[in-house]
């Protein structure tokens, strides 16, 4: 065994392989960039080498410089993580030169797997299930039909270097086909220089199945069942569980089998993921690609199987055989993950960058690295820390969420109440975007592809989205609160001896157009709230100041978040965000004649998408603007940023001034 | 006896309902409330206590003797907010408009009075139309009654402004000399001469609201604290902020228990400060992740943006917060702050309120503006006010501390009591560019050279340990432990007692 390796890695996937090689005994070495230098991964390893300046290509990407970490340091291995030089076939062989053992698939397997037309070859011989289509290079648009009515309509024309959407086109019929091809051909020529372009069928109502399989040095494979990663947004995937809630046990066989039959075909020796695509129509699968290395969401894997990935993956790469067959492999419960990512899923999901004001994960009782509880629970698999920063370098995801349970539903719940629990303040998260989702009665029925949330969510995720399914649970929290707090205002020093204020019980609370008489009294650990009839016993030990409103609603555990605003408090639930002001009956009687301001039209205004500086604005008052014409330029994170007008408009006045720092949303132009 | 009683009830039922009942559907329709229904939200239930109910106007021309209503136009009295006592007098839109007359007058001066002799505050609620034109000079001369008060109860009893309505002419002068003034937004405003007057005056077109709205006083003249959204917002935030204040200058500053350990470490602090030393961070951040329950009453929010300042607790006793904003100006000093700061402070000194300092100041902001704008004398008030004042003053540096700007932020010379650093504090004559391209004028030439310079002198000055070394630092603590050290002082503090030579009063530069 291995005595020290690297990790040439960076956030959560770094913290994840650190923490198996230590309890494992294994020393590890960091590396990592100068925009990195205070980041978690840094500081759990035993020792670090600083690779270079921010930007990837010139630390996390150089081979050369990680090779010198190696030798610098006497490791002995690289563990790659996912990205990166995970799957670069030239930094893996010259490792293999300089004497240091790869932590992962050999050169000649991920070389085999690299190319998408080579690798369908492969799958082909080795008798594994392939897209009917034509895996030759098409040339004319004539042939592209006669190749299409071969394999039946309808079809998808790829371009073979295609990918994240780019070069794809689907056709219902000749003619569709026909200018399918010309325009995909024409986009993969200017999108990736390779204007290669093949066919295959249209799956409908496509879902995006798995199967990891596991190899060793001395022959050995196994498949540790699949992962269902059909919940995606554009393409990204945001939600896996494994198993599939769409899998049979034959159908998993039957995947499975084929998938250790094309990792044998390469010789493949560590961990890796046979990508297939299934039709939810007919339960057809097709092998889509190969992905040779560990990937994001295999803690779903690791859950169900008690199996640790990054282990295994060392002891394969130090020569040790497997050690179990595949009837040994179990199929325990089920486990999700949800991918919490700097992004705002009210804005479009447009990513947000900057410091980690508060971080707060919900508690944990699983770890990486450690054999799951029997019960299954929740893991947290992260890179940051609260006071940490989410930089505009690498990617934006924050943390893996993951839950284990025995069943289905009640992983659902556990993530239910995971997410509730999970305090970012600072940056963006799309945490309300996952419970909404896991709220959704065709996600918690198991009935999607690959399609949900595009069909789900088309105009885009909004407040509307996420409508609270119990609202008695805000109405009685906050009517808790604000009782508490006023028991604590009775408490002042400098009271009128004998005049003391005596805070009143009944309360009017005001939840978005409704208004609840409710009754809270004081009672052992918390509060009694008569409401609508009912008497609800709410019980916690939250204190003034705390995110986390933790307790038992009428016995029932749950968790809240809440900040106060003002005289509102400002609740988190379930994926709502909702604003409700407690008063009493008299204060509610004349706040209803308090007049309703509309919030201003804001579609006059130029406003701010981000925080940053206005370098420029390019128009003056009175000018004319055309759609498409260039109004002004932020920097923000060293990037400029250039706002360009989205109609035709005259602009009415300036409301800020190049040199200003600019808040989100801050109006800079009015237009007429 | 009954008939008698009877007729009792009935007189205060037609007093209460001021302008009558149209006039306050009226004032409910422009979305503000009546003057007694603010008073009901503003204290505690049932606790009012109402004075002069039946006083009326003594005016006889214009036809006035004929037209006369039970409390003309204000009504006063006194009761609790939290238990605590509080004076109030609240301006009666439906009655005359709420025109000021010599009656009116008398019935504030009478709360201003008695909240003097029983040491408590006052605060106004104003929505008038101005001064009562048909009693001519005798309204003149009631204004004149209250800004005598006014300027005899400040620093004796905290007053309140909260306007809700008109207040213009003569009749803004009573707010501008109490401690705070609060607006609403869209119903209220303050001018001394109004847009029609502007217009002919100096053919500026302007809107009450622009000239003098409250959003116009929160941002752009300062003159007001808080802007809020409606009446009902504005009264119970009142409330909220009457938590922080002493009853009067003899007190302590009110206790409210909080479960918030003071010994509470915050590792996400060890990381505010970036790397680089142009980059910003919001000082919000640490202000509120010391205080009590991370609770901060910030006032003039959207004013001076470059220096914070407002109320929070420390082991439940209040304390006033100043701190330069990195984010704004790179948190500079400037007549604005300056002026903000210095006017806090001091009401802070006058009510025995503990001073909390955060610094992050590179300096007084340069420019014409700035210097033909008076910076001398208006950033002069801020080192005035610090100086002078003898309440217990905790500063921590957070990073730069440079130049005279050092010296103005509660520093050890202008006998801070406890001054901390953070290991990132820089404290020096100015940042090590400047300071390199003056000390060494004749290397300027030489880049290589200069650089070198820069980084020696930065080695050297941009540290904490130079000012400790001669004792102008206390002590270098670690970011995380921010809350203990300040709390901890504080109650080392608790029996704090200096005073200044005795004086009629300072000459502050004003």
């Amino acid at each position: 065994m291995f005595t020290k390796i690297l990790i040439a890695n960076r956030g959560e996937i770094a913290c994840r392989v650190i923490k198996t090689a230590r309890r494992m005994g294994i020393k590890t070495v960091a590396v990592y960039s100068e925009a990195d230098k205070d980041a978690l991964h840094v500081d759990l390893a035993d020792e670090a080498v600083c690779i270079g300046p921010a930007a990837s290509k010139e630390s996390y990407l150089r081979g050369d410089k990680i090779i010198a970490a190696c030798k610098e340091t006497g490791a002995e291995a690289v563990h790659p993580g996912y990205g990166f030089l995970s799957e670069n076939e030239a930094f893996s062989r010259t490792l293999e030169e300089a004497g240091i053992k790869f932590i992962g698939p050999k050169h000649y397997s991920v070389a085999a797997m690299g190319d998408k037309i080579a690798s369908k070859k492969l799958a082909l011989n080795a008798r594994v299930n392939i897209i009917p289509g034509y895996n030759d290079p098409i040339d004319t648009p004539e042939q592209a039909v006669e190749i299409a009515r071969g394999i039946g309509y309808p079809v998808m024309i790829k371009a073979s270097a295609g990918g994240g959407g780019k070069g794809l086109r689907v056709a219902f019929n000749d003619q569709e086909c026909h200018e399918g091809f010309a325009s995909c051909k024409n986009e993969a020529k200017n999108a990736f220089g390779d204007d290669r372009v093949f066919m295959e069928k249209y799956v409908e109502e496509p879902r995006h199945i798995e199967i990891q399989v596991l190899g060793d040095a001395h022959g050995n494979c196994v498949y540790l069942h699949e992962r269902e990663c059909s919940i995606q947004r554009r393409h990204q995937k945001v939600i896996e569980e494994a198993p599939s809630p769409f899998l049979d046990a034959a159908t998993r066989k039957a995947m499975g089998e084929q998938a250790v039959a094309l990792a044998k075909a390469v010789n493949y020796q560590s961990a890796g993921t046979v990508e297939f695509v299934v039709g939810g129509k007919d339960k057809q699968f097709y092998f889509l690609e190969m992905n040779t290395r560990l990937q994001v969401e295999h803690p779903v894997t690791e859950c169900i199987t008690g199996l640790d990935l990054v282990e295994l993956m060392i002891r394969v790469a130090a020569g040790e055989p497997l050690p179990f067959k595949q009837e040994e492999i179990k199929l325990n419960g089920w486990a999700m993950e949800c991918r919490i990512n700097a992004e705002d899923p009210f804005r479009n999901f447009l990513p947000s960058t900057g410091r980690l004001v508060k971080f707060l994960p919900p508690a944990t009782n699983m770890v990486a690295a450690e054999p799951m509880p029997g019960a299954g629970g929740v893991r947290v698999d992260t890179g940051v820390y609260e006071g940490g920063e989410i930089s505009m370098f690498y990617d934006s995801m924050i943390a893996k969420l993951i839950v284990h349970g025995a069943t289905r539903d009640q992983a659902i719940v556990r993530m239910r109440d995971a997410l509730n629990g999970f305090v970012i303040r600072g940056v963006a998260s799309n945490i309300a975007f996952q419970s909404a989702l896991m709220k959704n009665p065709r996600f918690v029925a198991g009935n999607f592809n690959t399609g949900l949330i595009g069909e789900e969510y088309p105009k885009g995720f909004n407040a509307s989205d996420v409508v609270h399914d119990a609202p008695a649970m805000l109405v009685c929290v906050a009517a808790a609160i604000h009782r508490q707090y006023l028991m604590r205002n009775a408490k002042i020093s400098g009271q009128m001896p004998g005049h003391e204020y005596r805070p009143g019980e009944d309360f009017v609370v005001l939840l978005g157009a409704g208004q609840h008489a409710v009754k809270v009294t004081h009672a052992k650990g918390g509060w009694d709230v008569v409401f609508a009839g009912k008497t609800h016993e709410v019980r916690s030990e939250w204190q003034f100041g705390q995110y986390l409103y933790q307790g038992t609603l009428n016995g029932e555990v749950f968790c809240m978040q809440v900040e106060r605003h003002g005289l509102r408090y400002r609740l988190y639930h379930w994926g709502t965000q909702a604003d409700v002001m407690v008063e009493t009956a008299r204060a509610a009687e004349l706040q209803a004649l308090m007049p309703v301001k509309l919030p201003p039209d804001m579609s006059k205004f130029l406003l701010s998408p981000m925080p940053g500086l206005l370098t420029q604005i390019a128009v003056a008052p009175g000018q004319e603007v055309k759609a498409g014409e260039i109004l002004a330029k932020i920097e923000a994170m060293k990037m400029e940023n250039v706002l360009k007008a989205e109609r035709d408009c005259v602009v009415e006045k300036l409301l800020a001034n190049p040199g200003e720092s600019l808040a989100v949303d801050q109006a800079i132009i009015a237009f007429r | 006896m009954h008939e008698i009683i009877e007729q009792l009830d009935r007189k205060r039922e037609q007093a209460r309902l001021g302008g009558g009942r149209k006039r306050i559907e009226a004032q409910h329709k422009k979305g503000k409330l009546s003057a007694r229904e603010r008073i009901e939200l503003l204290l505690d239930p049932g606790t009012f206590e109402e004075w002069d109910m039946f006083k009326e106007h003594r005016c006889t021309d214009f036809g006035m003797a004929e037209s006369k209503i039970p409390g003309d136009g204000v009504v006063i009295g006194y009761g609790t907010i939290n238990g605590r006592m509080v004076f109030v007098f609240s301006q009666d839109f439906t009655v005359f408009g709420g025109a000021l007359s010599e009656a009116h007058a008398e019935k504030i001066c009478k709360v201003m009075d008695h909240a003097m002799k029983v040491g408590a505050p006052v605060i106004g609620l104003n929505d008038s139309g101005g001064a009562r034109i048909q009693e001519g000079v005798a309204s003149l001369g009631g204004y004149a009654d209250v800004f005598q008060r006014n300027a005899m109860a400040s620093g004796v009893i905290p007053q309140i402004s909260l306007i809700m309505g008109p207040c213009a002419g003569g009749a803004v002068y009573s707010p501008a000399m109490t401690d705070f003034i609060f607006m609403v937004k869209d119903t209220s405003y303050m001018f001394v001469t109004g847009p029609e007057v502007v217009k002919t005056v100096t053919h500026e077109e302007v809107t009450a609201e622009e000239l003098g709205g409250a959003v116009t006083h929160t941002s752009k003249s300062g003159v007001a604290d808080l802007a809020f959204e409606n009446d009902v917002d504005a009264l119970l935030m009142l409330r909220r902020f009457f938590n922080y204040l002493p009853l009067n200058n003899k007190e302590k500053p009110p206790l409210r228990p909080s479960p918030d350990p003071a010994d509470r470490l915050d590792y996400s602090l060890d990381t505010l400060v970036p790397d680089n030393p142009n980059k910003p961070y919001d000082i919000k951040e640490l202000i509120i992740k010391s205080v009590d329950d991370c609770d901060f009453f910030e006032l003039q929010p959207d004013h001076a943006k470059n220096i914070v300042i407002g109320f929070a607790r420390m082991e439940g006793q209040t304390v006033g917060i100043v701190a330069n904003q990195p984010m704004v100006l790179a948190g500079c000093l400037d007549i604005k702050s300056s002026i903000k700061a210095a006017r806090f402070v001091r009401f802070c000194d006058a009510y025995n309120i503990p001073i909390v300092t955060f610094v992050d100041v590179p300096g007084f902001m340069p420019g014409t503006a700035q210097e033909y704008g008076g910076i001398i004398k208006h950033g002069a008030k801020l080192l005035y006010a610090y100086a002078e004042c003898t309440v217990p003053k905790i500063t921590v540096i957070t990073r730069k501390a440079y130049g005279g700007a050092y010296d103005v932020m509660a520093s050890k010379h202008l006998r801070g009591d406890v001054n901390f650093a953070w290991p990132s504090a820089e404290i020096a004559v100015m940042g090590p560019k400047g300071a390199v391209e003056i000390i060494f004028r004749e290397e300027k030439s030489d880049k290589a050279l200069l650089a070198e310079r820069e980084a020696e002198y930065k080695a050297k000055f941009a540290n904490p340990f130079v000012a400790g070394a001669r004792g102008f630092i206390d002590d270098v603590i670690q970011p995380h432990e921010t809350r203990k050290r300040i709390c901890r002082s504080l109650v080392m503090l608790r029996n704090k007692s200096i005073t200044n030579p005795w004086r009629k009063h300072g000459n502050i530069p004003l």
